[in-house]
C-alpha cells in the first residue's frame, strides 16, 4: 500500500494549519497532517522539535495558537470540559516514563480505569486486568509496585493501564528510550501485535529510527515546524531530500549542521 | 528610568494577577463539581488522615507548650499586680481567640500544605497528572478536591485540639506548679469565655484559615515547575504565603469579630 492509498482512507486525527508557541518560540507554523485510523504512524525528527508537543495538542493538554487538531471528527480543543474528558476515554497515551502511579501496584494501576469508568464489579475488572496483563506479558508482576520494576516492564505495565478501556487511539511517546536491545524488540512487537489484535490506530513519536521502520504503516517526519516529509517507510528510505536522509541515516552533519551557530569567530573566542 | 520601574511593577502585578485568576479557576473547578461520593468518599478520609490525623501530634506538643510558656509569662506579670487569680482568663482567651486559630493554621502550613505542595508538584514532575488526563480522570476532582476537603475539615478540628491543650498547659504550669487554686483558675476561665463570642470566632477563623492555607497549597503544587527545583520553591512558597495570609488575615478578621 502506497502513501496515496493510505491517507485516501479515514483519517482519526487530522490537524490543520496548526501553528503553537510556547514561552515565546514558534514550536509549529501551519502545520498539517492526518493520522490514518488503524495504522501503526511513526512520527520522527531531530530532538527538540515538538513531537511530543504534536501528542500533547491531540490530546488537548496543550492549546494551539491557531489551527485545528480533529480527532474522530471532533475539534478537540473547542470541546467543553466535560466533552473533552469524555472524548479522551476513546484514546490513551503511553508516557516515556510510563507515568505509572506509584503508590499503586501495577494490578492496581491496571484497574484504576476501569474503576473509575466503568460500574463492573470487582472479579470482572479482575478478569479484564489480568488479561491486559498476559497481553503484555506481566501476569506475573501484578503485584509488584512501580519502584520494583525495571524501565521495560514499568513502560509494559503502563501499557496494559492503556489499553484497559480498549481505546480507539494510542500515542506512544518515546517508549524505545533508554531500553535494551531486547526489550525494545518486545516493545516493537507489542506495539505491532495489539494494534492488529484490538485494531487500534498508533502514532509512535521515536528516536529509534532502524525499529519503528520495520513495524510502521506511514511515518511523519517533523522539522522546523512543518513536516519535512511523510509517506510509507519505503517511500521514506528512498527520498532525495537530504535532510530526510541525514536523519535517516543518521549522519552527523549534513544541512543539520553538528556546529550549532555560534557568535563571533572560534579562535577569537579561545 | 521610572518608565523601566512602573513597567517592571506592572507586570509584576499583572503576573500576580494572572496567578490568581488561574488559581481561582482551578479552585472553583475543584470545589463547584458534582460529588461522586461512592469514589471521592474514600479518597477524602484518606487524605483527611494524611492532612489531619498525621498533624495531631505536633499540634498538641505545639499547645501544651505554648499554653505552659503563656501560663508561666501571665503568672509572673499578674503577680506584680495581685491579679494571678485571672491567669484562667488570659490564657483561654489568648488561645481561644488568638493563638489556637493562628498557631495552628502556622503549623498547619508548615506540615500539611508543604507536604501537599510537594506531593502534587511531584505528581505532576512524573506525568501522573498528565497520565491521568489522558485516563479521562479529571485531575481537579481526583486529586485537588479531596485534599481541600479534608483541609477544611482538619484545621477547624485541630485548631479545638490545640486550644484545649494549650489552657490544660497552661493549668499545669499555673495551678500544678506555682500553687494557684484550681478552682479559682477554671471558674475565672468559665466566667470569661462566651460561646458565642469566643469560640464561634475562633473556628470562623480556623476555617477562613484552613481555606486559604488548603488554596496555597495546592495552586502551588499544580502550578510548580515539574523539575526539582521548580518543586522546592513551590515549597517553600507555599509556607511563606500561607504564614503572611494567616496572620494578614487574622488582623482583617479580629477587626471585624471582636
Amino acid at each position: 500500500m502506497d502513501s496515496k492509498q493510505i491517507l485516501a482512507a479515514d483519517s482519526i486525527v487530522q490537524i490543520e494549519d496548526l501553528s503553537f508557541s510556547y514561552s515565546g518560540k514558534q514550536i509549529y507554523s501551519h502545520l498539517s497532517v492526518n493520522f490514518p485510523r488503524g495504522k501503526i504512524t511513526a512520527v520522527l525528527g531531530p530532538s527538540g522539535t515538538g513531537k511530543t508537543t504534536v501528542l500533547r495538542l491531540i490530546g488537548a493538554q496543550l492549546r494551539p495558537d491557531s489551527g485545528t487538531v480533529k480527532f474522530d471528527g471532533a475539534d478537540m480543543h473547542r470541546l467543553g470540559r466535560r466533552e473533552l474528558y469524555r472524548t479522551r476515554r476513546k484514546m490513551s497515551m503511553l508516557f516515556q516514563s510510563g507515568a505509572l502511579f506509584q503508590d499503586m501496584t501495577v494490578f492496581e494501576n491496571t484497574a484504576f480505569p476501569l474503576e473509575v469508568h466503568t460500574l463492573l464489579p470487582k472479579e470482572i475488572i479482575r478478569d479484564i486486568v489480568l488479561m491486559k496483563l498476559e497481553a503484555v506479558g506481566m501476569r506475573g508482576a501484578a503485584s509488584l509496585y512501580p519502584s520494583e520494576l525495571s524501565g521495560g516492564m514499568a513502560r509494559r505495565a503502563a501499557l496494559a493501564r492503556s489499553i484497559a478501556l480498549d481505546p480507539e487511539l494510542i500515542m506512544y511517546d518515546e517508549p524505545f528510550v533508554g531500553q535494551d536491545p531486547i526489550t525494545k524488540g518486545v516493545l516493537v512487537k507489542l506495539i505491532c501485535d495489539l494494534n492488529n489484535a484490538l485494531n487500534l490506530t498508533s502514532i509512535v513519536v521515536t528516536h529509534d529510527v532502524r525499529e519503528i521502520m520495520e513495524v510502521a504503516d506511514y511515518v511523519v517526519i517533523l522539522a522546523e515546524g512543518s513536516v519535512l516529509g511523510q509517506g510509507t517507510p519505503e517511500e521514506i528510505r528512498g527520498s532525495s531530500d537530504p535532510r530526510v536522509v541525514q536523519f535517516i541515516n543518521g549522519d552527523f552533519d549534513g544541512p543539520y549542521a553538528f556546529h550549532l551557530k555560534g557568535r563571533g569567530n572560534y579562535l577569537e573566542d579561545l | 528610568m521610572i518608565s523601566n520601574f512602573l513597567g517592571s511593577l506592572g507586570r509584576y502585578f499583572l503576573k500576580k494577577l494572572t496567578a490568581l485568576g488561574r488559581s481561582s479557576m482551578m479552585m472553583a473547578s475543584a470545589v463547584f463539581a458534582r460529588p461522586d461520593f461512592r469514589r471521592h468518599s474514600v479518597l477524602l478520609v484518606n487524605e483527611i488522615y494524611f492532612i489531619g490525623v498525621q498533624s495531631v501530634i505536633i499540634i498538641l506538643v505545639s499547645g501544651l507548650f505554648i499554653g505552659m510558656v503563656l501560663g508561666l509569662q501571665g503568672f509572673n506579670i499578674l503577680k506584680d499586680f495581685m491579679a494571678t487569680g485571672s491567669l484562667g482568663t488570659l490564657v483561654a482567651l489568648a488561645i481561644i481567640r488568638e493563638l489556637g486559630p493562628v498557631v495552628a493554621a502556622l503549623l498547619y502550613a508548615g506540615r500539611a500544605g508543604s507536604a501537599l505542595t510537594a506531593e502534587i508538584g511531584q505528581l505532576k514532575a512524573s506525568e501522573q497528572i498528565s497520565a491521568m488526563e489522558m485516563m479521562a480522570v479529571d485531575p481537579l476532582h481526583r486529586i485537588i478536591a479531596p485534599r481541600f476537603w479534608a483541609g477544611v475539615i482538619s484545621l477547624p478540628i485541630l485548631s479545638i485540639l490545640f486550644a484545649v491543650v494549650g489552657i490544660y498547659g497552661g493549668k499545669f504550669v499555673g495551678v500544678d506548679w506555682l500553687g494557684l487554686d484550681d478552682g479559682i483558675f477554671w471558674s475565672a476561665m468559665q466566667n470569661s469565655v462566651d460561646l458565642a463570642e469566643d469560640v464561634v470566632p475562633m473556628l470562623i477563623k480556623s476555617v477562613v484559615f484552613a481555606v486559604v492555607c488548603t488554596w496555597i497549597a495546592l495552586f502551588n503544587g499544580y502550578d510548580c515547575r515539574p523539575t526539582s527545583a521548580g518543586i522546592s520553591s513551590a515549597t517553600t512558597a507555599t509556607v511563606v504565603q500561607s504564614s503572611l495570609a494567616v496572620l494578614g488575615l487574622d488582623f482583617v478578621l479580629t477587626a471585624l469579630m471582636f
